[in-house]
């Protein structure tokens, strides 16, 4: 299993949008991906979880992978978060 | 079980007695119901073909996306919704609560989707918590095709009614529940002239409203005694009030049999003042009640009914369908067909001039303003109401007129209509009627115009008193206002049918006041002979009409014209009908 903690940079948080490029990104690997805020965990393959992480602005999030991808999922979604989730919305 | 009692708002009297159906108050009324354990399989199953359905329909509405010069965040934005839709938390939590409650689809769908929206409300990030509204618009979605496809209806034993208890009901949920046959409605909210109230008067059906909580303490399907008469409601009746009440409403139905009997009798009063008794319809299903109680004619077909609990517009020749079997069924009686009274408080998705939330709807665009700001819409119900003409006696009734140019840019449409089925060869009664809407107090004393111009008139009294005493009827907090007696609107009501009878231009009065009989005899005294009302009060006026002696009326209701207060209003109006 890996562990990761990433700041949220984007504006708006963990915004919908956002919320779904990570779930279509995370549905690419084979591993389990998790993300945790504020002791709320969510699976990075359910949106309505991940939503209601609120991760804001500001926040920490925990990326949890586990399974034989579990390297490049880390990397692609550390990526995306520091990316600052794509476009402001 | 406890046996207990509510208390509230009687506004529509008689006594029912019933199980309850509990109608959450969701955006979107969802009915709850209990099934068996063997209907589960088939409950899942529906509820996964309305799931299904609506994935297909979120993804044609993508594919239609790609491609034209539409934003890609739109896109994106229906990519959310459909990945909201394929999540467990709304596409399979709500099967598991149907398998272990036993409960009907949408009731599961609509409790797993509070849940969620309860879990948003926590968030204190405003902007990620109005992100609830996406899972509430994908679940109402679902919730929309599941109630478009009813599967396991609520069970209901014949000899049983059921009584809806809701948190508050809108017109478009009311229409939904006509076809029911529901034996009392009981709200949370409302007032005495709230839509519950209006359409369980007008639906003969006893109602209790301002209960505040009668929604969260009855369960479902518990036995109710609502006595809308006496404003209270008791939840699961021991047996000797339930014997009470039994006997109570056995006396009421016997004289509602003996109404029957006078169902061809002519109406006609002690003094020999013939009356018109006719009938307020909204579909033409509501033809056949209209001519068991003996109606006379159809003195007010409310055709934006036809727009009402559907997508899209009517098109003509569907419009001409309908209003020719009323036509035909009133077989040479009149029948009098109002143009759309779309607007305030009967909203219709999907017309443009009408999704806007106008400042002060009751104000604002609606009824004639709104059909003639809209032609094509307009044009096409003409079209349709005159091609009915050549099979009946129709007449064209033309709502909220306050000026002689509305007057006057409705004929021209109306001449421009017929001008085109004239070109086309089509049928119609070249001199159908045209009458107006008396609604707005400037139309009655600026009535000389329509006199001129017109060939009947109609009082909508609902609308004449809200725009005179400038009362919304459906807000709560002002309804008590809302005053059918106040001095004004009597004066108002006699002038107009004064005026118009002086001038022998045919008025009618086809609002609630018509078919309330405690107000029969003061109409009549003002004047009137021509009364359009709910089929199910027909006959009770009929029979006041025949116990009336309008000559005598006529003094009592000179009085009153005079009258400064509505104490002295009331005080002779209990003369006149002692």
């Amino acid at each position: 299993m890996q562990i990761r903690e990433v700041e949220i940079t984007h504006r708006l948080g963990l915004h919908a949008r956002a919320c779904a490029r990570i779930v279509q990104l995370a549905s690419r690997f084979r591993c389990n991906v998790a993300l945790v805020c504020r002791r709320r965990r969510a699976s990075a393959r359910n949106i309505v979880e991940m939503m209601l992480l609120a991760g804001a602005f500001g926040s920490t999030v925990r990326v949890e992978t586990d399974g034989p991808d579990e390297s490049a999922a880390m990397a692609a979604i550390v990526g995306l978060l520091h990316d600052g989730l794509g476009a402001p919305a | 079980m406890v046996s207990f009692a509510l208390h509230g708002v009687g506004v529509s009297a008689g006594v029912a007695i019933g199980r309850a159906q509990l109608i959450s108050h969701a955006t979107l009324e969802v009915a709850h119901y209990a099934i068996t354990a063997k209907q589960v399989p088939a409950e899942i199953e529906r509820f996964q073909l309305a799931v299904s359905e609506v994935q297909h329909e979120l993804e044609t509405l993508h594919s239609a996306m790609t491609g034209g010069d539409v934003p890609g965040e739109f896109g994106a934005f229906l990519d959310v919704h459909w990945m909201i839709l394929n999540d467990p938390t709304l596409s399979e939590a709500p099967k598991k609560i149907i398998a272990e409650q036993h409960c009907n689809a949408e009731w599961a769908l609509t409790q797993q989707m509070g849940v969620l929206v309860e879990q948003f409300e926590q968030i204190e990030d405003s902007y990620l918590r109005e992100r609830k509204n996406d899972v509430v618009q994908v679940g109402e979605r679902v919730l929309k095709r599941l109630m478009g496809r009813p599967g396991t209806l609520p069970p209901t034993k014949a000899e049983e009614q059921t009584i809806l208890v809701a948190h508050d009901l809108s017109p478009a949920d009311v229409i939904q529940f006509k076809h029911h046959h529901y034996g009392a409605f009981l709200t949370d909210l409302g007032g005495v002239t709230s839509h519950t109230a209006i359409v369980a008067r007008s639906l003969n059906v006893p109602a209790v409203v301002a209960t505040h909580n009668a929604r969260q303490l009855i369960r479902d399907g518990e036995l109710l005694i609502v006595d809308g008469t006496n404003h209270v409601v008791i939840v699961n009746p021991d047996r000797a009030v339930l014997s009470e009440y039994r006997l109570k409403q056995n006396e009421l139905d016997l004289a509602r049999q003996k109404l029957k009997r006078l169902r061809t009798k002519a109406a006609e009063t002690i003094d020999g003042v013939r009356v018109e008794l006719q009938a307020n319809i909204e579909l033409p299903d509501d033809l056949e009640q209209a001519l068991a109680n003996g109606a006379t004619g159809i003195g007010l077909f409310r055709s934006e009914f036809l727009f009402l609990n559907r997508d899209g517009l009517p098109s003509e020749d569907e419009q001409f369908e309908a209003y020719r079997a009323v036509a035909d069924g009133m077989a040479g009686k009149p029948v009098t067909i109002r143009t759309f009274d779309l607007g305030a408080d009967k909203h219709k998705e999907g017309l443009e001039g009408l999704s806007r939330v106008a400042p002060n709807p009751a104000l604002g665009l609606r009824a004639v303003r709104f059909c003639l700001a809209e032609p094509r819409l307009f044009l096409t119900q003409l079209r349709a109401i005159l091609r009915a003409s050549h099979y009946g006696n129709v007449q064209i009734l033309i709502p909220m007129l306050a000026s002689v140019s509305e007057i006057d840019q409705t004929l021209a449409m109306l001449a421009q209509a017929k001008e085109t089925l004239r070109e086309q060869g089509v049928p119609f009664n070249a001199g159908v009627a045209v009458g107006g809407m008396i609604e707005i107090p400037a139309a009655v004393l600026a009535m000389d115009a329509f006199l001129k111009r017109l060939d009947f008139l109609s009082i909508g009294t609902n609308d004449l008193i809200q725009y005179t005493l400038a009362v919304d009827r459906a807000d709560e907090a002002v309804s008590h206002l809302y005053d059918p007696l106040h001095p004004a609107v009597m004066r108002l009501l006699s002038l107009a049918i004064g005026t118009a009878t002086k001038a022998k231009v045919p008025i009618a009065v086809c609002g609630e006041m018509a078919g309330e009989v405690l107000l029969t005899r003061l109409l009549l005294g003002m004047g009137l002979t021509n009364f359009s009302m709910h089929p199910t009060h027909l006959l009770a006026v009929k029979q006041r009409v025949l116990q009336s002696d309008a000559g005598a009326a006529r003094a009592v209701v000179e009085r009153i014209r005079r009258a400064d207060e509505p104490r002295k209003v009331l005080a002779l109006l209990q003369k006149l009908n002692a």
